[in-house]
Formats: structure tokens, C-alpha cells, sequence
């Protein structure tokens, strides 16, 4: 918006697209890097963790293995460094990136709508259905600002000669990638002319996105079933076999699809009400006070929704982790590389609790991520004036902000909970010989490192609260690179001691180091402190 | 005597923007106050610093002898505030935010919420984001007055409301006042201000230029002269008291400061035919603060 009259001659149209494409493409980049590292790394990592042919053997073991193809899709090839990398960072990047698809997109349209600044565009010389065409051309270039690094580090890590991953093959996998995230694009800006809220509109993308798992899930569970993975987005994605076959039959329905959505979408967009939403939205609701009787009360409700949600995507990352562990712990155990690469980490059991050691950083980097959307909610709150309610009334402000970080801790504590004791369910499904106590306390292990983040992201908040969540996310998303790095290499480099995660052991492959933990959760504390000390004595701030 | 607000060298800078300069003002118990300005005088920053949401840079705030910046939570148990921008939580109902900010605020006086609810004609079984505008205004005008707290600080709190509510709103502010409660009314319409306020307060730029009831602010205020002569208007310039000088032929009208004497013995040679001399309306004056005078930099930030 900032520059909006700076074109003067430019059509209100293109600003449309061109204010779109900004906003797309700054995260869209930095969720490229994020995604081209992660791949880079698996590529890079697995010539050091696998150095021998009996090794990568072991690896095809899991082939064919019928919970891990349910969970993480076909497995192929996994005695070669393409079939490794796709299995390693495929299904994750996939879903990471209809996520973010979803979001952006029912941010810029849904979300701007909801703001009330969608109708200045719409005064311009534009209609409502040209605007959606055009802010969808803007995400367009969203994707491709995803689909660029990818791409590039890709290929980077594949020019080496112990990865050999050819240019052509590393742009197919990032179009995978951005394909993904474009197909999810498209959803979400059908999903903001469909419901009358961008909150609805993205349980709605949602909904499609566990669907369409789901789907893949079936499919992938038995092969007679195969077929049933063209019914789905995700499954044509996983169609398309980047890495291990690439065919690009499944291009078809994905283009199709995101095709479709955006025409749809262009067509409700033109005859439907600014502000209203093609399925028809109740206007009268039975109020309910529960839990409205002051601030901490207001705060669970409004946090409610996003906890569960959280709650929902952790058990079932906990019970992933769970259902393949043994499994996966028989194929590591004959690999004397990987053993190596856990051991960098701190591990010092092999097998299982080694796998599960391993992935449990997934965990704490996703339950690290749950507590910024706290930080994120405590500044959106003040940023759009919601805050003011409250203030000009008899509430104090240390008060306020401590309310929500105590909800924030709360909920680190839950989360890491449910993370260890979903895992224990999975596990004791597969008669893996894991102790529920030895999974809660490994759950419990990477509740010190959120902590951090959640003070660090109060700090922020108190001194500079535009700010707060960019540096929230970004010392996660640093943190979770240092940690692949420390995984890589031999070093005791002080940078890596820059990552909370670093400062756990890898538990339950290793017994949990409580004095690092409660170091991390010490300074997290302090740094609280610090900043509700600095909110009470600051302006408050605008957007 | 205890006042119901006093501000001493009150003073807010933004980065390098003054955009409040030393206020010093006193509002009595009972008082109903305008606080006039043009957008981005300093009134908004003015009410933000009383309720202690931004920090001053340099002076105090009291609100019935409580400092306003150190105990913001004391002085908010007697305060009902009414922004005139309105960010309710787009998720909870008309109803639901009631009893929220109700239970946060204390005091409710139920029966007159409810009478509130019908005088202002507010349906609230519809969720927020889903309210108009002046449906959002109505909310939290209705939310600011239940509370019957002993000082309303209400900022432009009619933007959006239509007149039959704005004249709604006018005879809750009446109402209040009988009660006893203090108004402090930041505002830019005027008739709103001349209809309820017993003082006015003038911002410009940051600064007080002025402050005194109606009558008071006429008297000291340019005096609008209109004269028709029979022979040509002679030279004024050097007259004193005299601004604002047209001359249309034969006919004068100009600007008079202080006694009219000088005026009247410059044009006695001219042979003055008709001459009508009017009282300023609060419009003219706000605008005789405004309209010539406000020079460069008069444009800080925070209305």
C-alpha cells in the first residue's frame, strides 16, 4: 500500500497484482531458502551417512514398509542420494508448502477484505473479479519466488559429484514444491469467496489439505489402491516423483485445478457483495459469555481455536514419529553413517530411541513455531487496536502480557506433553520397547528450547514490538538451519551454540541434560521479565 | 479542590514531531469540556497520554489527583473512555463484548445499559465484524457510558453515528452532566461542542491557543464588521485592531480586534451609510484560529 499513488499513471489493476506479488514474495523467498537448505542438507548429508554400499542397502529395507509409504509416500530408490533426498524432505516440504500457500493467500484477499482495505482497490479503476484475477497473478509470482531458491540450492548441492543431482531434476522437485504451494494458493483464494472470514476460509483450505492426506494415506497404504491417490491434490504431487522418476502427467490436473479454483473464484468474486461470501453466512448469533468474565478468560477463548489446531497437528506428529519407529530403528541400526550423524547431535543410543532422538528436532522446532504464533497473537493484538479495549480500563499492563505468556508457557508444556505421548502411542503399537515415561520425558525435552523462543519473542515485544515477529521466526528458523548444520559437520564452532535446540540432547536417544534445560528456560524467563518490564514503560504501537 | 483532570508542561514528541507542547489545563468535577482541534492537533495524543497508553515526554497528568502515568489502573477505575476509531474483536458478538468489557470495567449499571441498548436502537446478536461502522460506535458508546464512570473522556465519539443518534448521544452527555459526571469532549464538530460543552479548549498544533466558555472566547475574539459608505473606504491599514480588510467598491468588510473606536473615527470622513458589526459563531472562530494562521509544520502526528 505504501506506494500506491507513487505510479501515477500506472493502472489500478496492476497495482493490484504488483502490491500482491510484493507481499507474496518476500516470504515466499525466504520459505525457498528454508526449503532449498533442508534439501540441500539431506542431499549433502547422505554420502557421510551412508559411505558404504551395505549401508545404502540397508536403507532399501524400509521400501515397501507399509506404515512408512502411508506416512511419508512411496519410498524409492533409497540407495541412491536422489531416492534418500526425496524420501527425506519430500512429504514434509509438500504439506509445509500448501500451508503456507493457503495462508498467504487467504491473507492477501479474505484477509485484506476482512481489513476493509480491499475496497480502496476496488474504488480504482478495477472490478471486484478483475481484482481477484489480479491479486492471483500476484501470488503466482509468490510461488515462483518459492520455486527460485529452491531451485538454486538444489542444484547447488546437486553439482557436487558425491550428490549428482542433475539441474533438470533439482527444477523439477522445486516445481513440485512450488506446485504444492500454487495448488493450495488457488484453494485459499476460492476459500476467500466461499466463507465470509479469512479465519473460516483458512479451516476450510484446511480441511481440504487433511482431506487429501488422508487420501494419499489410503493410497499409499495398499497398493491396490493405488488409484485412489488421483483423486487428491496432494497425491498428484506425489504423483509427479520428483527425484526418482519425474513424469509429468500429474502437471495436468494440477494446472486444471488451479486453473479452475482461479476462474471460479474471478466469477463469485464478480457477482457476490464485497464483504459477503458466496455460501450464505448466519446473521444472528446466541451470544455466549463463557469465559468472557476478564482478560485471562478472553485470552483462552480467543486462543482456543489456535491451541487446538496446534494440539491436533502435534499428536499427529508425535504419532508419525511413533507408528515408524521401529521400522525405521532396524534400517539405522546396520548404518554406521547415520549412527554418526546422531551421535553429532549428542545421541548415545542407537536403534530406535536413535530415530526417535533424531526426528524429536522436527518436534521441537514444530512446538518452537506453535509458541511464536503466541508472540505473533500478542502483537496482532495490540497492533490492531484490540489491546486498547482493555487498557483504558481497570487492567495493568504487566498483567496483560503476562496472562499471555503464561498462557504461551502453558501451552509449551502442553504441546510437549502431547508430542511424547502421542509418540508412546505409536510406538507401543509397533511394540517398540519404549517407556511411556523415557517418551514424556523426550517430549518434555523440547519444551526448554520454546521456552527461550518465547521469552526471546517477549523481549522483542517490549523493546521493539513491530518487529517481534519477524525476529521470533527468524531466530527459529536460524536455529533449526544451525542445528541441520551441526548435523553435517565435525565442529565445535561457537555459532552453533547460537541454536536453543543444540543445548537438549537428543532425547530419548540420549538422556535429557535438565541443567541445559533449565538454563534455556532460566533466560527465557529473564528475557520475559525484561520485556514486560519494557512493555509497561513503552508507547503503545500501531501497525 | 480536587480537579477531575490537571495536566502541568504536559508534553509528547514522536521522533522529531511535537505533537503535544506543554499543556497546562484544569477541568473541574462536573465539568463538561470541548476539546477542539483539527486533525492532527494533539487531541487524541492528549487523551492516549491520560489514559496512560503512551508515555509523556516531559510534564504530569492527574485525573482526580492520581497521576495518570503511574497508576494508570487507579485512574482508570473512575474513567470511561470512547474512541472515535473503534477495534473490537471481529469474533465476538454485540452482546458477548458487552459483558466483557463490563466485567473488565466494574460499575455497571445495568437498567441504564439496557435503556442504553433501546435509546440507541443497537441490535447486538450480530458478531462484530459484521457491524457497520456507526453500529461499531453505537458498541462502544454504549459500552463507555454503562459504566457510569465519574469522568468521560470521549474522543470525536458521533464519527459514524447519524444525527438522530448523534442528538441521542448529546442528551446522554446532558444526562451525565445533571449526574454530576465530568466530560472532557474531543471533537471537530462544532455544533456538538456548542451544543453541550460549558468550556472550550482550542489546540492547534500541539499547543493551547485558547480556552474559556463561549461567551468569553466572543468577547476577547475579532468582532466581523460589515460597511457600506458614501464615499470611497479610505486606507486602513494603519488602524489598529483592524485586519482582514475587502474593499468592493464602496463597500467594506474586515476583521475588528478590541474596541471598534479607532475603526469608526477612520471611516467617520467617508460618511458611513450602513454598518452591521456580528459576533463570531464557534466556526468562525475555529476557523480564524486555523484557516490564516496555521503556518508550516502545523501537522504533527497522533490527531
Amino acid at each position: 500500500m505504501d506506494r500506491e499513488n507513487g505510479g501515477g499513471e500506472r493502472r489500478p489493476a496492476r497495482t493490484v497484482a504488483v502490491t500482491t506479488a510484493r507481499r507474496a514474495a518476500r516470504p515466499g523467498a525466504l520459505w525457498g531458502i528454508v526449503f532449498g537448505a533442508t534439501i540441500a542438507a539431506s542431499a549433502v548429508s547422505y554420502d557421510s551417512a551412508f559411505p558404504t554400499a551395505a549401508s545404502r542397502i540397508s536403507l532399501t529395507r524400509i521400501e515397501g514398509n507399509t506404515a512408512f509409504e502411508a506416512l511419508f509416500g512411496p519410498i524409492r530408490r533409497m540407495d541412491t542420494v536422489a531416492g534418500y533426498t526425496a524420501y527425506k524432505s519430500g512429504m514434509f516440504l509438500i504439506v509445509l508448502a500448501a500451508i503456507w500457500g493457503l495462508l498467504v493467500a487467504t491473507r492477501q484477499l479474505r484477509g485484506e477484505e476482512d481489513a476493509g482495505r480491499w475496497e480502496l482497490f476496488l474504488s480504482g479503476r478495477t472490478t471486484r473479479g478483475r481484482a481477484a484475477f489480479d491479486a492471483a497473478l500476484g501470488l503466482g509470482v509468490g510461488a515462483m519466488a518459492l520455486w527460485v531458491p529452491t531451485f538454486v540450492l538444489t542444484a547447488a548441492a546437486g553439482a557436487s559429484s558425491r550428490v549428482g543431482i542433475g539441474s533438470g531434476a533439482s527444477a523439477f522437485l522445486a516445481s513440485s514444491v512450488a506446485a504444492s504451494a500454487l495448488m493450495f494458493m488457488a484453494i485459499g483464494i476460492l476459500a476467500s469467496q466461499l466463507v465470509p472470514t479469512r479465519h473460516d476460509a483458512n479451516l476450510l483450505g484446511a480441511a481440504i489439505l487433511a482431506g487429501s492426506y488422508l487420501l494419499r494415506m489410503v493410497a499409499d497404504a495398499d497398493p491396490r489402491l493405488a488409484w485412489i491417490r488421483w483423486l487428491g491434490p496432494i497425491g498428484w504431487i506425489e504423483e509427479l516423483r520428483p527425484l526418482t522418476g519425474s513424469r509429468s502427467l500429474a502437471f495436468v490436473p494440477i494446472a486444471a485445478l488451479v486453473v479452475a479454483c482461479v476462474a471460479i473464484s474471478v466469477r463469485l468474486a464478480s457477482r457476490r457483495d464485497l464483504g459477503a461470501s458466496a455460501l450464505r453466512a448466519r446473521d444472528s448469533y446466541r451470544s455466549r459469555t463463557f469465559l468472557l468474565r476478564g482478560q485471562a478468560g478472553l485470552t483462552l477463548r480467543l486462543t482456543r481455536p489456535v491451541i487446538v489446531a496446534w494440539a491436533a497437528v502435534l499428536v499427529a506428529t508425535g504419532l508419525v514419529f511413533g507408528l515408524v519407529v521401529q521400522a525405521a530403528g532396524n534400517a539405522l541400526a546396520t548404518s554406521p553413517g547415520i549412527q554418526k550423524v546422531i551421535a553429532r547431535l549428542g545421541a548415545t543410543s542407537a536403534g530406535a530411541a536413535a530415530y526417535l532422538g533424531f526426528v524429536f528436532v522436527y518436534a521441537a522446532a514444530l512446538v518452537a513455531i506453535a509458541v511464536a504464533s503466541q508472540i505473533s497473537a500478542i502483537r496482532n493484538e495490540e497492533a490492531a487496536g484490540h489491546l486498547d479495549n482493555l487498557l483504558v480500563r481497570p487492567v495493568a499492563r504487566w498483567r496483560w502480557l503476562a496472562v499471555r505468556l503464561a498462557v504461551g508457557a502453558g501451552f509449551v508444556l502442553l504441546a510437549s506433553v502431547l508430542v511424547g505421548a502421542a509418540a508412546w502411542v505409536g510406538a507401543a503399537s509397533q511394540h517398540a520397547s519404549l517407556g511411556l515415561g523415557r517418551l514424556l520425558e523426550a517430549g518434555l525435552n523440547v519444551a526448554p528450547p520454546a521456552a527461550f523462543v518465547l521469552g526471546i519473542g517477549a523481549l522483542c515485544f517490549g523493546l521493539w514490538p513491530r518487529w517481534a515477529i519477524g525476529v521470533t521466526y527468524g531466530v527459529i528458523v536460524w536455529s533449526f538451519l544451525v542445528e541441520i548444520l551441526a548435523a553435517l559437520v565435525n565442529s565445535n564452532h561457537w555459532l552453533l551454540d547460537t541454536s536453543p535446540f543444540l543445548h537438549v540432547t537428543p532425547a530419548p536417544a540420549a538422556a535429557p541434560d535438565w541443567r541445559a534445560g533449565a538454563w534455556l528456560v532460566g533466560l527465557g524467563s529473564i528475557a520475559a521479565l525484561a520485556g514486560v518490564v519494557s512493555f509497561v514503560r513503552r508507547d503503545l504501537a500501531g501497525p | 479542590m480536587e480537579m477531575a483532570i490537571r495536566t502541568q508542561g504536559l508534553s509528547k514528541t514522536f521522533g522529531r514531531t511535537r505533537a503535544l507542547i506543554s499543556l497546562d489545563l484544569a477541568v473541574a468535577p462536573g465539568e463538561v469540556i470541548g476539546y477542539l482541534g483539527p486533525n492532527g492537533a494533539g487531541k487524541t495524543t492528549t487523551l492516549r497520554l491520560l489514559l496512560g497508553l503512551i508515555r509523556a515526554t516531559a510534564g504530569r497528568a492527574e485525573i482526580f489527583g492520581t497521576d495518570c502515568q503511574e497508576d494508570p489502573v487507579a485512574v482508570h477505575q473512575r474513567v470511561a473512555y470512547v474512541p472515535g476509531e473503534v477495534n473490537l474483536w471481529p469474533s465476538l458478538t454485540g452482546e458477548e463484548t458487552l459483558h466483557l468489557l463490563g466485567r473488565i470495567q466494574g460499575n455497571v449499571d445495568e437498567a441504564y445499559r439496557d435503556e442504553l441498548i433501546e435509546r440507541f436502537g443497537f441490535d447486538r446478536s450480530k458478531k462484530v465484524r459484521t457491524y457497520s461502522k456507526g453500529n461499531r460506535q453505537k458498541l462502544i458508546v454504549i459500552a463507555g457510558l454503562m459504566s457510569r464512570a465519574d469522568l468521560l473522556l470521549l474522543d470525536e465519539p458521533t464519527s459514524g453515528l447519524d444525527p438522530l443518534m448523534e442528538r441521542v448521544f448529546r442528551d446522554c452527555v446532558r444526562e451525565a452532566r445533571e449526574r454530576g459526571q465530568t466530560v472532557f469532549l474531543s471533537s471537530h464538530i462544532l455544533a456538538e461542542v456548542e451544543a453541550v460543552c460549558d468550556r472550550i479548549a482550542i489546540l492547534r498544533a500541539g499547543r493551547l491557543v485558547e480556552i474559556g466558555t463561549l461567551a468569553e472566547m466572543r468577547h476577547l475574539s475579532a468582532l466581523q464588521v460589515d460597511a457600506t459608505l458614501d464615499g470611497s473606504v479610505p486606507d486602513l491599514s494603519r488602524v489598529p485592531g483592524v485586519s482582514a480588510v475587502q474593499v468592493e467598491g464602496n463597500r467594506l468588510r474586515c476583521r475588528v480586534v478590541g474596541s471598534m473606536e479607532p475603526l469608526v473615527a477612520a471611516l467617520a470622513q467617508a460618511n458611513v451609510r450602513h454598518l452591521v458589526s456580528t459576533e463570531p459563531s464557534l466556526e468562525e472562530l475555529f476557523l480564524a484560529y486555523y484557516g490564516d494562521e496555521s503556518g508550516p509544520g502545523a501537522d504533527p502526528d497522533g490527531s
